[in-house]
């Protein structure tokens, strides 16, 4: 995994919590300077903007690189920033408390602490920083006003808007990782499906039919060949091609079903259809060629072509088997021989497309699928 | 003359048609040294594989077939390759076999070809007609090709294995007009591919001379 992938899709928030942190006390600082004069302990509020700074340090360099035990070190913070704000009870005169009222100390740099929470744990940690920070507010002022629930209410909402986003951010990033692997997977098994189809199955399919002609010994070893051929294909063809959004090349589906006696004509470029749609194409393609085997006889080869019409698909499945006499296929249908017809009109059907048949002694069985794109794109 | 980049199939295919009365004038492993000793050669038929180690077997089946107007170029190729199949056909190539074909199937398509005869297998017909069917619905309306009904009738079935005599048979047509509409559907790509190479050419600048007359 490389770098861009592997960084806390958070980091961003991050860097905007930390900014928030350092400006937040500069003016914090600004505040102590303009009211030195007036405070109660002027060294207190001096000392406490010193432990502001240092915390700001310390924070920034914590956040700056986060990892996913981080809120303890939040909860952490959080203290910290309520014991400066608790602090305002010794520097602040009553008067600046109650009567006439001057920040304190800690003025706004306590919504960093809000922003924090919400990052590293979501938007109900942020709710609850801003409800704690809004409660020592209350408690050290000592009276409830509307510039104090203002306050209640700016804290609690950014912290739970806060980690709304920095939940969604981790969804997505984490979806998208998903979607990047998946890609990565299928992307190679479908490389090495190809590559094994061009290479591996060429050259067992020339040593069962060279071993084949040649008889003897060699017709054994071209048996063997044949044998791993047909495992190797079913292999391959158990790895689907299919993409993220659920479509699949029915072309790509229906070229792995090609063997020494099937041949199967796609166009060059892919034919897109829903994967649903595909499989259940490719299934009934599969049971049709099954169906040559079984009644064509074992020399027949059988033929697929597949049409991409653009409003329709049609898939076309001939074979130049022994064919079935003109009558035959609609008295062997009522008398439920031809489970084949049944099979394969239920699964267009259900595509809502159509099958017909055309057949005639010794000129074998032709099938066509023909598939409506959008019924079979709605589905 | 053969050209794949693995020797040992390059060399049995060789030995084949050898063993069978053709006269094996030279072979190659890669695009480069298959156009070179094409043009010193100058053979009937180049038998070219298109998964070539060095350099595409399509440019080299557009060069030799562009520069030497009496060699035909059969492609012979493993069957997950049919892009490039349709890219060979398109640049020039008079047919196309499958690597598992039999020594009788290939001999009498090595015949064919040499004869001047379109070697369709149904996988071809299939790409070629679903080329058609690509450029019928690509909504720029440039001079496309088009099939005839009839053309493309033909083509459905030979991309369901019929034979020309089976398709003749069907359709009530004689076995030299199935040929012809055969034909005539490979070259109208062709040709419609070698307006677009120059129309691109043009269209950026490159018509210099053609290829051909360059050394």
């Amino acid at each position: 995994m490389n770098n861009q992938q592997g960084r806390d899709p958070t980091l961003p928030l991050w860097r905007a919590a930390v900014l928030l942190r350092v400006l937040t006390l500069l003016f914090a600082l600004g505040v102590i300077i303009y009211h030195l004069d007036e405070y109660r302990r002027p060294w207190l509020a001096l000392v406490m903007g010193g432990v502001m700074t240092v915390w700001t340090v310390v924070v920034a360099v914590r956040y700056l690189k986060p990892t996913e035990k981080l809120l303890a070190f939040t909860v952490f913070d959080l203290a910290v920033c309520c014991a400066v704000m608790t602090s305002s009870l010794l520097v602040l005169t009553p008067l600046q408390l109650e009567g006439e009222p001057v920040p304190l100390v800690p003025t706004v740099w306590v919504t960093g602490v809000v922003a924090a929470g919400a990052v590293a744990a979501g938007p109900v940690a942020g709710g609850v920083f801003g409800g704690v920070v809004a409660a020592f507010n209350y408690g050290v002022r000592g009276y409830v006003d509307t510039d104090l629930t203002r306050d209640l209410m700016l804290l609690v909402g950014v912290g739970f808007v806060l980690g709304l986003a920095a939940a969604s951010s981790r969804r997505s990033a984490a979806r998208l990782e998903t979607a990047l692997r998946t890609e990565a997977a299928t992307a190679e098994r479908e490389r090495l499906a190809r590559s094994i189809h061009d290479s591996v199955l060429q050259v067992l399919a020339h040593v069962r039919r060279r071993g084949g002609e040649l008889g003897g010994d060699a017709a054994e070893l071209a048996k063997l060949a044949g044998e791993q051929e047909v495992a190797l294909r079913a292999l391959v063809s158990s790895a689907p091609a299919s993409t993220e959004d659920g479509a699949a090349d029915l072309g790509a589906r229906l070229k792995i079903l090609e063997t020494e006696r099937v041949s199967v004509s796609v166009p060059a470029t892919p034919v897109p259809l829903p994967a649903a749609a595909a499989n259940e194409l490719a299934s009934a393609v599969r049971e049709a060629l099954a169906n040559v085997g079984k009644h064509a006889g074992v020399t027949a080869k059988a033929w697929v072509l597949l049409e991409d019409l653009g409003s329709d698909i049609v898939v076309s499945v001939r074979d130049d088997g022994v064919g079935i006499a003109p009558g035959r296929v609609a008295a062997a249908e009522r008398e439920g021989r031809m489970g084949i017809a049944r099979s394969l009109r239920g699964r267009v059907a259900e595509l809502g497309g159509s099958v017909t048949l055309e057949t005639a002694p010794g000129e074998g069985v032709e099938w066509e699928l023909r598939v409506p794109r959008e019924r079979s794109g709605a589905k | 003359m053969v050209v794949d980049d693995h020797p040992m199939w390059r060399d049995g295919v060789a030995r084949d048609l050898a063993e069978r009365g053709f006269d094996v004038r030279a072979t190659a492993g890669d695009a480069g040294s298959a156009v070179r000793i094409a043009r010193t050669v100058r053979p009937d038929v180049v038998l070219m594989d298109l998964n070539l180690g060095e350099g595409s077997g399509v440019t080299a089946t557009g060069q030799i077939t562009a520069e030497l107007t009496d060699t035909r170029v059969l492609v012979l190729s493993a069957s997950g390759e049919h892009a490039d199949v349709l890219e060979a056909v398109k640049a020039g190539a008079s047919g196309y076999l499958l690597k598992s074909a039999s020594v009788a199937e290939l001999v009498d398509a090595v015949t064919r070809t040499a004869a001047g005869d379109a070697v369709f297998t149904p996988g071809l017909a299939g790409l070629v007609l679903g080329e058609y069917r690509r450029m019928a619905a690509d909504p720029d309306p440039r001079d496309q090709p088009r099939l005839t009904d009839r053309e493309t009738d033909v083509l459905r079935l030979v991309a369901k294995g019929l034979t020309a005599r089976q398709i003749a048979t069907r359709l009530v047509l004689s076995h030299r007009t199935v040929e012809n509409h055969v034909q005539s559907t490979l070259r109208k790509l062709q040709l419609h591919n070698r307006v677009e190479l120059a129309r691109y050419a043009i269209e950026h600048g490159l018509d210099g001379e053609p290829d051909g007359t360059r050394q």
